[in-house]
């Protein structure tokens, strides 16, 4: 299992998309999107650990939760950003 | 103390309210700031009364804005839809809140339905001045004055249909009547956090179909980079830190009032209108009362309406005498002149206190023509 990120515009937003993934059991944990993640600056983001990021992001695109990148590790341990 | 005064702020709150505004104190930092445990514990506080009210009001989380009153939302509305000298269609009910703004836009101001518990007429004028269109709408839910509930669902319908933008002030009836931004489909919803939706002073909802403008600017935790407020809902209209623990107390308030259920508060509240009514024409009152009335009345006693108020005061009654900060309806009801007395029942409305208020009120001269 490998550990994925998601990040969001807005705290409020990742909130919403923190509540949504819980209700439909996929594990996830908010926490303050690394820096060099967000070129605009501060932002909040979910941290996933799962085998595959397309259900939670299905989840969220059906509930209307706007993410702005999908970040994975790879099997070097550095991440890189999905295109999703 | 007999507390009837509802109308200007909820003065007996749950006990949930009062224990969450200390919690908040004791366990939160600033919102949507930090990552650590009491960073991200106040965010929760806070998103817990975005959802609850989402949940109430019928919209998504993100489009309830965060404010310091009915009055901070309202100016927010009117500056995202009003131009300087913009034509605005308001009832003849409308508090400061509203007209004050509108005048320091130089808004080009249009009264329309000024008949009391009157929905045909309230229907009919507001028609009649949409003929010749709108930069935007703004009405009342209920008078703050008179209680008077107007025909919300119908004026939305018709500023729907005309494709005219509209406010609507839900400050009296937030927390007593249902309020839908999704079924009413209102751009902006303005309501105080402390009356009927039972949280501490300080605290305000506004509830926002799409795009605003903001009021304030500053930081807001999110693209600290950029140099513009961001584009989007809550931070657009949400710069500085928020007043967690005023939030977090009325998180508890909106699930107070979800549980109770808008009608048993509603019903408490009209009950006991009514036995007022009554009870103040039988003292010989003149009572403002009609069809289409929530927990609130005014009157007139047989001497000056602040003096009526003293008097009961010194009985342990607390109502509110004067203009109300709404001389558009005191003089739609005639009453701008001599101001009235007003009771404004709340949640926890019940027999007692109308038995005891009409036994101090019996002690005042009745109203003389």
């Amino acid at each position: 299992m490998k550990f994925y990120y998601i990040t969001f515009r807005s705290v409020t937003f990742a909130q919403r998309g923190e509540k949504v993934l819980q209700k439909s059991g996929i594990r996830c944990t908010l926490q303050r999107t690394p820096r060099w993640m967000e070129e605009q600056g501060c932002g909040y983001c979910l941290k996933l650990w799962t085998k595959d990021v397309t259900p939670a992001v299905d989840v969220l695109r059906q509930n209307g939760v706007g993410m702005r990148k999908v970040y994975s590790q790879r099997q070097d341990g550095q991440l890189e950003e999905l295109t999703v | 103390m007999i507390y009837l005064d509802n109308g200007a702020t909820s003065f007996h709150k749950p006990q949930g309210v009062y224990r969450a505004v200390g919690e908040a104190m004791r366990s939160c930092a600033n919102p949507g700031r930090g990552g650590y445990g009491a960073a991200l514990e106040a965010s929760r506080r806070v998103y817990g009364c975005r959802e609850a009210a989402a949940e109430l009001f019928e919209c998504q989380p993100e489009q309830v804005a965060l404010t310091t009153s009915c009055t901070h939302g309202l100016n927010i509305a009117i500056r995202s839809l009003v131009r300087p000298g913009g034509r605005v269609v308001v009832s003849g009910f409308e508090h400061n809140a509203v007209t004050r703004p509108l005048h320091a836009l130089g808004a080009d101001i249009r009264v329309a339905g000024r008949k009391l518990f009157d929905w045909a007429d309230t229907l009919e004028r507001f028609g009649d001045a949409l003929k010749k269109g709108a930069d935007a709408v703004v009405f009342t839910h209920v008078s703050n004055v008179f209680g008077y509930i107007l025909p919300v669902e119908e004026l939305a319908a018709l500023c729907r249909e005309k494709g005219v933008p509209f406010i609507i002030d839900a400050a009296q009836s937030a927390g007593t009547l249902p309020v839908s931004l999704s079924k009413l489909g209102a751009d902006f919803i303005a309501m105080p956090g402390h009356k009927g939706l039972l949280g501490p002073q300080g605290t305000g909802l506004l509830l926002c179909k799409g795009e605003a403008a903001p009021l304030l600017y500053g930081g807001t935790g999110s693209l600290s980079i950029q140099q513009e407020m961001p584009d989007y809902l809550p931070d657009r209209l949400e710069p500085g830190t928020l007043n967690v623990p005023g939030y977090a107390g009325l998180a508890e308030g909106l699930r107070y009032v979800r549980r109770t259920g808008l009608e048993e508060i509603f019903q408490r509240e009209h009950t006991q209108l009514l036995r007022c009514v009554r009870g103040l024409e039988t003292l010989g009152m003149r009572v403002f009362a009609g069809e289409h009335q929530a927990g609130t009345v005014s009157f007139l006693a047989g001497m000056d309406c602040e003096e009526a108020a003293e008097r009961l005061a010194k009985e342990g009654i607390a109502v509110r005498a004067g203009l109300h900060c709404a001389p558009y309806a005191h003089e739609s009801a005639g009453t701008l002149d001599t101001g009235t007395v007003r009771v404004s029942f709340g949640h926890d409305a019940d027999s007692s206190q109308t038995n005891m208020f009409l036994r101090a009120a019996s002690k005042l001269p009745g109203y003389k023509v």
